[in-house]
């Protein structure tokens, strides 16, 4: 779908790209208010940063069994959360007779988003501002360069006071 | 599923080894190694020329005398004895390395433990190729600026902040997995890392005295129950204070207090840490050790500290134990004593590491509404560091004589039976001896070797020395013409240091007893895989550290492991600076 058709606003797929932070919220705010009812599905897609790879560190004085447990434990706090999450978002979808799916990925931000555009077909994509310097959460900042450059649709940021 | 790349790579990096070897070998690079190892090679050059020019003499000597002229050969200098070895771990690991590289590129993969083993070859590969960069190209070649451009900056910049092979691998490895990223080849492999370094710190255990262990390890129980006890409570008090949540509280005691990034691993599930509460934990350490690897060597340096008190520090005051080992070596690169003292501080912390895990899993729960209860037993069960266990083993099996005779210090030994023929003293050496034995008898001479063993309070077994123990000691050794007895050699060593005592037979003493103390080569050989194996392992540690992992470093975490981090540091300063003396 290009940029100019006028499918980008009234997407068949609209992909929102939301792990979980304030700006985040915004996001999903604003993509469920553009959806329509009975032709948009959500995709939503979450990512598990790729800065969990290095989580480990440089530890060497644990045995591979305190490793897994760690491993194991990290993994399923992690899936916890992405879980609320996509409960929230899909109540959120719901709510609005929206159709919903979840796509969990690993990786960096940017390239995960570009790979779940191009696998779902987005006509939308939508995420929220880029976190202001000092706020909470963690330094895992969307290459927004990245993503404008290579992104196959129209890309929509949601302001900060749209929440 | 099957763990082993398709690459060329372990091929390849075979070919470069077994290149290096041959050119090496072949005195290609002779030109190179001269200006890389500058100190070696002008001894060699000095010893060539002592050797040419006996090699004429000898020559002239036999042609005026009308033989033929002597076959002579000319030791191996230490130069020499470089590029060989060079070549020789070159051509060993090169040559795996092909056959391995062949194998897996000519090799239908399958599932199984050939698959699984040979997936980390690769990887090993490369660390040792890159442990062989820095150690014989990067650090010959820093030392060589720090010396050249001391004139120009009036201290030795190589020196001070100790660009020596074991800062400069882990810089590699640091900048490798953050500029490059770790290959998709090499990664199973580069996760042996902390095998490698387990497998130090066992050999470690070898090189210890019992007295020495005692003394370490009840300095390093005060210090690191007083600091880690200390700042576990204290990041307890602030995290209340500052009304951090209680895992988060509790995660970030772990960290700060016992061994940084384990602790906080072998922590996290206990107390049902969340995961940014992980992330910004494992940041602020990370951040905290990296910057503590660097600057306590340099500081080390500039109060001039010795091998205890510089690996009591470190093993004290620097958050996380990866970065102690890499600090020590850091301060000593060619010596083992403040690795050995470091190891051993960091081997108390994790010991203490399953007692804090109880504490506090018992304060999460106390403080925690709705936590669930947690099974103490199995904690302190799963956390304790089994390869402790392998440490003292070795250590037992080094005291018990299974390596090189039992007694020894860091495979040093005394044994009479193995002095050879030639190392014996001479008649020049006994007249000597014999001199000194008169003069001692002197009733001056008496007076003052009497005042000398008091004032020293030289022993010999449990009592007192008297000057009738050195007549004896002296006379059996003029009659032998070497040492006999350990005590013998350690009464003759104090006396040969009398003020007065005629030089030759002061180097009488000295030589006979060189003669009966013997290096093994097995401890000898340990000695030298150690550095190796930390070299290595410190290589591939430095490849865990991220700059996406330490830039969660932030918020409240951060200030109150700043605070607790610096307390740690300069606490445990003064503490040392104050209070520990040199005793290794």
């Amino acid at each position: 779908m290009s940029a100019a058709s006028p499918r980008g606003l009234a997407p068949a797929t609209l992909l929102l790209c939301h792990h979980g932070t304030r700006g985040a919220a915004a996001a999903a705010d604003l993509a469920v208010a553009i959806a329509l009812p009975g032709l948009t599905t959500v995709v939503h897609c979450l990512v598990v940063p790729d800065l969990w790879g290095g989580m480990q560190g440089d530890d060497w004085l644990n045995d591979a069994t305190t490793r897994d447990a760690f491993g194991a434990y990290v993994e399923k706090m992690l899936a916890e959360e992405a879980r609320a999450v996509s409960r929230a978002i899909e109540a959120q979808c719901h709510a609005r007779g929206v159709d919903y799916r979840a796509a969990l990925r690993f990786g960096e931000p940017a390239a995960v988003a570009l790979a779940v555009a191009a696998e779902v077909g987005a006509d939308l994509c939508v995420i929220g501002p880029p976190r202001r310097r000092g706020e909470a959460g963690l330094r895992s900042r969307m290459r927004l360069e990245r993503l404008l450059r290579d992104l196959p649709c129209p890309l929509l940021v949601a302001s900060r006071r749209s929440r | 599923m099957i763990y082993t790349r398709k690459s060329p790579a372990l091929l390849i990096i075979g070919l470069v080894m077994l290149t290096w070897g041959w050119l090496n070998a072949s005195g290609s690079l002779d030109g190179m190694q001269a200006w890389l190892q500058r100190s070696a090679h002008a001894e060699h050059v000095k010893a060539q020329a002592k050797f040419d020019a006996e090699l004429r003499a000898a020559a002239a000597r036999a042609a005026a005398e009308g033989v033929p002229a002597p076959a002579m050969k000319m030791p191996p200098s230490r130069f020499d004895e470089a590029k060989a070895g060079q070549a020789r771990l070159s051509w060993i690991f090169g040559g795996l390395a092909v056959a391995c590289g062949l194998l897996i590129l000519l090799r239908t993969p399958g599932r199984g433990h050939v698959d699984y083993y040979l997936s980390v070859v690769p990887g090993m590969a490369w660390m040792l190729l890159i442990a062989f960069v820095v150690r014989w190209l990067l650090d010959p070649v820093f030392a060589n600026w720090g010396r050249d451009a001391q004139a120009t900056l009036g201290f030795n910049f190589a020196t001070i902040f100790n660009f020596n092979y074991v800062v400069l691998g882990i810089l590699a490895g640091i900048v490798i997995v953050n500029v490059f990223g770790i290959p998709a080849w090499a990664a199973n492999g580069v996760r042996t890392a902390r095998l490698f370094l387990k497998t130090g710190v066992i050999l470690l255990g070898t090189l210890y005295s019992a007295t020495e262990l005692l003394q370490l390890g009840g300095l390093s129980v005060a210090m690191i129950g007083a600091f880690v006890l200390g700042s576990v409570w204290i990041v307890l008090a602030l995290g209340r204070r500052l009304r951090t949540d209680n895992s988060m509280t509790a995660v970030l005691s772990a960290g700060m207090g016992v061994c940084g990034v384990s602790a906080t691993v072998a922590v996290a599930p206990v107390v049902n840490a969340k995961p940014s509460e992980i992330a910004y934990t494992i940041g602020t350490i990370l951040m905290w050790g990296v910057g503590g690897m660097f600057l306590f060597p340099t500081v080390g340096h500039l109060l001039g500290m010795g091998p205890v008190q510089f690996g009591a520090w470190a093993g004290t005051g620097i958050l996380n134990s990866a970065q102690v080992a890499g600090a020590a070596l850091a301060f000593d690169p060619n010596g083992i004593e403040t690795l050995k003292v470091a190891e051993i501080f960091n081997i108390t912390r994790v010991l203490f590491l399953p007692l804090i895990a109880l504490w506090l899993a018992a304060w999460y729960v106390r403080h925690e509404a709705g936590a669930a209860r947690v099974d103490l037993g199995h904690v302190l069960f799963a956390k304790f560091p089994v390869f402790v266990l392998g440490f003292l083993f070795m250590f037992l099996l080094s005291s018990l004589g299974a390596f090189t005779p039992s007694g020894h210090y860091q495979g040093k030994y005394f044994s009479a039976d193995e002095v050879k023929r030639e190392k014996r003293l001479d008649d020049r050496d006994a007249a000597a001896l014999a001199g000194a034995l008169s003069q001692l008898e002197s009733p001056a001479g008496r007076a003052a070797l009497q005042a000398f063993l008091a004032a020293r309070s030289i022993h010999v077994g449990q009592h007192h020395a008297e000057p009738e123990d050195v007549s004896t000691a002296l006379s059996g050794l003029i009659a032998e013409r070497q040492m006999r007895t350990r005590a013998q050699d350690g009464l003759l060593a104090a006396v040969a240091r009398l003020p007065g005592l005629d030089a030759e037979a002061r180097a009488a003493i000295e030589k006979a007893g060189k003669a009966a103390w013997h290096a093994s080569k097995t401890i000898g050989a340990f000695r030298d895989w150690l550095a190796w194996l930390f070299a290595f392992g410190l290589i591939g540690l430095g490849m865990q550290i991220t700059g996406k992992a330490m830039r969660q470093a932030g918020g409240v975490p951060l200030f109150i492991g700043g605070v607790v981090g610096t307390l740690k540091a300069i606490g445990s300063l003064l503490v040392v600076l104050l209070f520990v003396r040199e005793f290794v």
